[in-house]
């Protein structure tokens, strides 16, 4: 039964339905640290949960009781598992004869309403998100959740709280064991629509990066379905996926060079396939200076796949794309005897310490401190 | 630098002392969703006036050990072993008044996180820790790690993340007693939080955080030797790690927590934390950082998490804590650098170098 506000509700005390509890003050010692100046609303709850659960209750009046103290503070965890023990027993207690198959109990679903509303209420509270886990292991019911996020998503498309929960659903419902094989991989059906899900988790951060090209929570949500979920064990299945992503990075930083999520994308994907940085020279020349008018543009009319080039309007020197090609040069002078590609590394992170990046001027300098001194390359 | 823009205004000292103590002496009902978190938002505001010096000085002696006195007031023992609860928020007063020592409930048990929070904030108050029950405490640790090697906030509870793993660490590390803790599996733990950015999220597969990356990169240090693979980041590793945490340092002079978001006065503390613990402290624009700190001041005191926000303890210590670690050369400060002095942070247990020091001598069970 789910309340308004609490604003209008009659208190605890007055409601004859409550009259059989004795309500449970709070102790407070004589001087409080930070004591806080509660409602009369909230104390009036907390008195009455805390006697609630000092006599173990858990019947239907429990989740209307829980329900005014989590609206009034959602960070109340012991409200919280109080509530979700409460909700269990009752569950386990009342008869499911009247539910038809395949349907959630009313209880579980009305719990669900609620939790949507209380979502998008209390965002950026653990425990909303922690009390949803906890249900969706109970309804096994993974794919409203992911329908739900997805509207959440748009509300609050970089909200910390909503991917984890969106990452922990699709590694724990459909999720790669460490040999990178899908769990329940004996049962075909469960097979597919793993398969199905992660395709269409694909399609998904396709449309949010569509939205916002420079979300990293979605770049990041990327290359855990890329990577993590895990597809297949064919080489030629991973060589065909590498090249898919690496035209996916390409191509989202010619649209937006100084975006540094793709470029830590494009570091990712090279980096956990072990390809080294140099094969991606030719790509990154053109945005590592200024742009030029004409001959440039004509180049941009011939489609090349695996060297988009930047867009007219970008701004260059991209600040990303320089520090990657003094990447490059620098492992590569590090095998060399006269050091020469080092020196041309050192000309870039002097560019970037002296004019395109001054805010890490001092991390620039390390840079050439450290090449100068034959410290391994990093790349 | 003469130049006039880069001339940092004052730290409002005074201002930030009286946030933190209008904070201690109460607070607005609209801050309710603090009661089960009153231990922390005590420590921010405690350790506040610790890092400003002032403890000494502007609060008396009174006062100081009426604060440890309700701190010890959440210590509690129960089946699960000893530690401390945020607050009495879910402690009964007919209970309370007769039988002080009642056991906790499992409704009422000490939270690991608050727990931490209690022993820097007694530190930072120069208790002597007769009162602490070692034993009790190792033994709650072990009850909060988890299958995984994590740790949850209570015994028992679903909710657990790096946060809580870094708490048990730190507590473990003032112990000097890592016998409540299976270090390899919580170090394995660690490990599955990294990501291709090069920085750690909350939990397995989430996305590089400043706070989760400090909290890992100080786990790792923290622990003790075990000659696990996992616990010691690879050259490679620990680059990638710099690289992503300096390059959260923006053109606003301030840390962002993630990839391409705005900068944060707590992401200040966190990442440059993270990159004085790593050795990268020096690498660190601190000039512009103080410059951003300082206009995420607010007027009539505290600090906010960035400029024209509304300031609150949790960012006025983070803040306070970051300057610890990265003063601003007197260059920069002119007129105003007695404003901007600060003694040395121990980066790895949040508390200033000599909390901490208080910390190790007092903590740990007496060799006999």
């Amino acid at each position: 039964m789910p309340l308004p506000d609490p604003d209008g509700v009659p208190l605890f005390a007055e409601r004859p339905e409550w009259a059989d509890v004795l309500p449970l003050e709070q102790y407070e010692d004589v001087n409080p640290i930070a004591p806080i100046f509660y409602t009369e609303e909230y104390k009036a709850a907390t008195n009455y949960f805390r006697a609630i659960v000092k006599a173990g209750e858990k019947s239907p009046r429990v989740m209307e009781l829980t329900e005014s103290v989590i609206r009034q503070n959602p960070a109340h965890y012991s409200a919280w598992q109080y509530r979700y023990e409460t909700l269990t027993f009752l569950l386990a207690s009342t008869t499911s004869d009247s539910t038809p198959k395949g349907a959630l109990p009313p209880l579980l679903a009305a719990e669900l309403t609620l939790m949507d509303e209380l979502a998008v209420q209390f965002l950026k509270t653990y425990q909303v998100w922690h009390h949803r886990r906890l249900l969706v292991s109970l309804t096994k019911q993974p794919s409203r959740e992911l329908a739900l996020i997805k509207r959440s998503l748009e509300v609050d498309s970089k909200n910390y709280h909503t991917w984890s929960y969106r990452q922990w659903l699709l590694s724990s419902f459909y999720g790669a064991d460490e040999n990178g094989r899908e769990q329940d991989d004996d049962d075909e059906g469960e097979t597919i629509e793993a398969r199905e899900v992660w395709e269409a988790e694909l399609d998904f951060v396709d449309t949010m990066l569509a939205q916002d090209v420079r979300n990293n929570s979605a770049w990041h949500h990327r290359f855990f379905v890329v990577f993590h979920s895990g597809g297949t064990e064919h080489e030629a299945e991973k060589e065909r996926i590498f090249k898919r992503e690496l035209v996916y990075a390409k191509q989202s930083i010619s649209l937006a060079p100084s975006n540094p999520s793709a470029w830590n994308y494009l570091r990712g994907i090279l980096t956990h396939t072990r390809t080294p940085f140099a094969t991606l020279e030719t790509f990154v020349k053109p945005y590592t200076v200024a742009q030029k008018s004409a001959g440039d543009a004509e180049k941009r009319d011939i489609v090349d796949l695996d060297n988009p080039p930047p867009s007219a309007e970008a701004e260059l020197p991209c600040v990303q794309a320089l520090e990657f090609l003094a990447d490059i040069f620098e492992t590569q002078g590090a095998s060399e005897p006269g050091k020469e590609n080092t020196e041309k590394a050192v000309e870039l992170w002097k560019s970037l310490a002296n004019q395109y990046d001054t805010i890490r001027k001092k991390y620039w300098e390390y840079r050439i401190r450290e090449a100068h001194h034959g410290k391994e390359p990093r790349t | 630098m003469s130049d006039p823009s880069s001339q940092l205004s004052p730290l409002l000292r005074a201002g930030h002392v009286a946030h933190c103590r209008r904070c201690l002496n109460g607070l607005p009902a609209s801050q309710t969703d603090v009661d089960a978190s009153r231990l922390a938002l005590s420590f921010y505001c405690i350790g506040s006036l610790d890092l400003l010096g002032v403890l000494e000085e502007q609060v008396s002696v009174k006062d100081r050990k009426s604060w440890a006195q309700w701190l010890w007031e959440q210590h509690a023992r129960g089946k699960y072993g000893s530690g401390f609860r945020p607050s009495p928020f879910m402690t009964a007063k007919h209970l309370s008044e007769s039988q002080k020592e009642l056991e906790y409930t499992d409704y009422d048990t000490p939270h690991i996180i608050m727990t931490y929070t209690a022993l820097i904030s007694l530190a930072i108050l120069r208790d002597d820790f007769s009162r602490l029950d070692r034993e009790g405490l190792l033994q709650f640790i072990s009850a909060c790690q988890r299958e995984d090697g994590s740790f949850s906030t209570v015994p028992g509870s679903n909710e657990s993340d790096l946060r809580t793993l870094y708490c048990a660490f730190a507590i473990s590390s003032m112990l000097n007693d890592w016998s409540g803790v299976d270090v390899p599996r919580a170090l394995a733990f660690v490990a599955t939080c990294r990501t291709y950015e090069g920085g750690y999220g909350q939990s397995p597969f989430c996305e590089a955080q400043g706070g989760t990356t400090y909290i890992a990169i100080a786990s790792l240090q923290l622990a003790p030797a075990t000659g696990a693979e996992s616990e010691t980041l690879t050259p490679l590793e620990r680059q990638a790690t710099i690289r992503w945490l300096l390059d959260n340092q923006d053109k606003s002079g301030g840390f962002s927590g993630r990839t391409g978001k705005d900068a944060d006065a707590c992401y200040c503390f966190w990442c440059g934390a993270a990159l004085k613990i790593l050795g990268a402290g020096h690498l660190v624009n601190s000039a512009a950082l103080a410059m951003f700190l300082s206009r995420c001041q607010f007027k009539y005191g505290g600090i906010a998490k960035s400029p024209g926000e509304n300031p609150d303890p949790y960012h006025t210590y983070l803040s306070l804590a970051a300057l610890s670690m990265y003063p601003p050369e007197a260059s920069a400060t002119g007129t105003y650098s007695a404003s901007w002095n600060f003694a040395p942070l121990d980066p790895l247990l949040n508390a200033k170098e000599e909390t901490a020091l208080w910390i190790r001598q007092h903590i740990p069970a007496a060799r006999i």
